[in-house]
């Protein structure tokens, strides 16, 4: 008998009779969308600046750059919703971004309870993205912000990407003497554009 | 050190005298019990979210079969592989069939305590495969030739000193000058290695926090970010997890993840959690896709008296509130799982005849079970174990002696009376007046650190007969 055969013989000969689906676990958020993102995304160490309107991206983009020193030069994806905007004087490379590098991604999902950023991988937004440059600046609708992860997968389940990425504040270790230290390997500081449309 | 679990009593009493262990174990309460209470805290129904989540783990544990087949079909038909492995060999020996195949030489791994089990690096060593661990603390151990101490922690039993020399006897191209004395130089130095190896390397190997069937995902919670680069640089892409870790969909999943962070490291969320479904795209993301399912015991324990183990989420919660790993540390239990889930597994995985001393291991205070994001009932599974251990004739033959003696009293009235009074009054006679015993010719160990007070007054027997 081969493995699979045999595996699955043992587990219908000892498991316990089949149980129900358990219901569903709800827990109504309370409070306002937008403020518990705020708040829980800023716990996380990343920094959020709310935005009147898609217009103001790169000028925001230039200043995050500018305050870190940083050349003013951003890697950007494929993305329809980041390459119709006017990026300026600001160099714009379609490669993927170095360890050292600035990068900015859309995020078409944000969730309230945690302050965490949604981002399903497709050819325009590459997955590997989020982790492969030193600055991750992603831009994210209010009107996007969704309570929670079950009301997210709801939206994805249509077009199930090969990734999905939950992404809350910058990249963080405590390996070394239970310490906590920012960009182990992704990038070390996450910068949310909040856009009010 | 080779691991050996029968070794237990040696190593514990070794780990115990260790003072650099002592300092490493004292953080366990700040960084980990303190975190987790106050997560919990501000989320405010742990009660409620842990019945949930335990529903969710015997739901799937009770529909193994079905929910293991329907991942494999959506795994498929995303243009994915699903692999069986009955064992350790078998499921070594496939995720070497694959790298050959795909002519990997060199295997980026994001944090597995499954291909610990499997002891999969020393395997693919011998084979010809070089595999990297990039989580820093299994990096810094790997370097270091030694095993995890801790299931999320793996390197927590080592201070910064031990991490710059490792580093200063790896790294030989670079500057023997460089400053390692702060945290974050070490952990700048780890992220330009290892972002070479991830650029170099054919194959990466993850573990999953969770499968799901509807979906054909695996998930991957990690706060470095290190999994998802293991995942989408190289060519290859095999995850290798046991086959419990399956569960109906990602709405389960979304329930468990508040229960996995807040217990493991007291977060809300980690900075990243990977939904992981079949290859990636012509421009990013891995070629192939496999998920290599292991056995290895566990189905032995479905539906056994220690069945409910099989629920088990990996936090580490139960490690870090134990008494005794809080005294140890992980490497003397001289398994994969260390403490009190190590306890409760151990036996089944292994044998009791190699784990018996682990269930033994314990106060039975039940904070781990108080703990457990997944209600397992962890003291009963060990003294289920015990009795085991008792049934077969295995106890030490001291213990046997004692345990029949008083039994043997225990059945015997007139006896016990008699007894209790004499060694009460013995006891007092030989505290004298400062009512403290100081030592005994039997248990010489236990008054090592510590007095007895001298029974006072009657004995309980007498006051009772006297009401």
């Amino acid at each position: 008998m081969n493995a699979r055969d045999e595996i699955l013989r043992r587990v219908r000969g000892r498991k316990a009779a089949a149980l129900p689906r358990p219901l569903r676990y709800v827990r109504v958020l309370e409070g306002d969308l937008t403020e518990r993102f705020l708040a829980r995304a800023r716990a996380a160490d990343a920094t959020v600046e709310v935005l009147s309107s898609m217009a103001e991206v790169a000028d925001a983009v230039s200043a995050l750059l500018r305050t870190r020193n940083m050349a003013a030069s951003i890697h950007l994806p494929p993305d329809g919703a980041l390459q119709g905007l006017n990026w300026g004087a600001l160099q714009v490379l379609q490669t993927p971004p170095g360890p050292e590098d600035a990068a900015v991604s859309f995020a078409p999902l944000g969730l309230s309870e945690t302050g965490t950023l949604v981002f399903p991988a497709g050819a325009a937004r590459p997955a590997s993205w989020h982790f492969r440059p030193g600055f991750e600046i992603a831009v994210l609708r209010v009107s996007d912000i969704v309570p929670d992860f079950e009301t997210a997968l709801a939206r994805l389940r249509s077009a199930w990407p090969h990734t999905i990425n939950l992404v809350t504040g910058p990249s963080r270790t405590a390996d070394i003497e239970q310490t906590l230290e920012l960009g182990a390997h992704g990038p070390k500081a996450l910068a949310i554009l909040l856009v009010r449309d | 050190m080779i691991p050996d679990p029968a070794a237990f009593p040696q190593a514990a009493h070794a780990a115990l005298g260790d003072p650099r262990l002592k300092v490493a174990l004292g953080r366990l309460k700040t960084h980990f019990v303190h975190k987790r209470a106050d997560a919990f805290e501000r989320y405010g129904d742990f009660e409620g979210l842990r019945d949930a989540g335990a529903a969710i783990r015997d739901y799937a544990l009770s529909n193994l079969d079905t929910l293991l087949e329907t991942f494999e079909r959506n795994v498929t038909a995303r243009g994915g592989h699903v692999h069986w492995a009955r064992d350790a060999s078998e499921a070594r020996q496939i995720v070497l069939d694959i790298l050959r195949t795909a002519k990997a030489k060199t295997v980026t791994k994001g944090k597995s305590m499954v291909t610990e089990e499997i002891g999969l690096n020393a395997f693919l060593e011998k084979n010809g495969v070089r595999p990297v661990e990039t989580d820093l603390g299994e990096y810094i151990i790997q370097l270091r030739h030694e095993p995890p101490s801790h299931i999320i922690a793996p390197a927590f039993h080592l201070n910064k000193e031990d991490v710059a020399q490792t580093f200063r006897t790896a790294h030989t191209d670079l500057s023997p000058e460089r400053a390692l004395d702060e945290r974050s130089a070490l952990v700048a130095e780890a992220r330009v290695m290892l972002r070479r190896q991830f650029e170099a390397a054919d194959a990466g190997i993850t573990g999953a926090n969770f499968l799901t069937a509807e979906e054909g995902s695996a998930v991957i919670v990690t706060n470095e970010g290190n999994g998802d680069l293991t995942r989408l640089l190289p060519r290859t892409h095999i995850v290798v997890t046991g086959l419990e870790k399956i569960v109906a969909d990602m709405d389960d999943v979304a329930v468990l993840l508040r229960l996995l962070t807040r217990s493991a490291t007291g977060q809300d969320i980690t900075s990243y959690v990977s939904v992981m479904s079949g290859p990636g795209d012509r421009d990013d993301g891995p070629k192939d896709f496999h998920v290599v399912l292991l056995d290895n015991g566990r189905t032995a324990l479905l539906g056994s008296e220690t069945g409910e183990v099989l629920r088990c989420i990996r936090c580490a919660a139960c490690l870090n509130h134990c008494p005794i790993y809080n005294s140890i540390g992980g490497h003397a239990y001289g398994a994969t799982y260390p403490g009190p889930i190590g306890a409760a597994l151990n036996p089944g995985l292994l044998g009791l005849a190699k784990a018996q001393h682990h269930p033994n291991a314990s106060t039975f205070c039940g904070r781990c079970a108080e703990v457990c994001p997944v209600k397992i009932p962890l003291p009963s599974i060990m003294r289920y174990w015990r009795q085991k251990e008792f049934d077969a004739h295995m106890a030490p033959k001291a213990m046997v002696f004692g345990l029949s003696a008083w039994a043997f009293a225990a059945r015997h009235p007139a006896l016990y009376r008699w007894l209790a009074r004499v060694l009460a009054r013995g006891l007092r006679l030989i505290a004298g007046r400062k009512r403290f015993v100081r030592s005994l010719p039997v248990m010489r160990g236990w008054f090592v650190a510590r007095d007895f007070p001298a029974p006072q007054g009657k004995t309980f027997q007498e006051l009772w007969r006297e009401r």
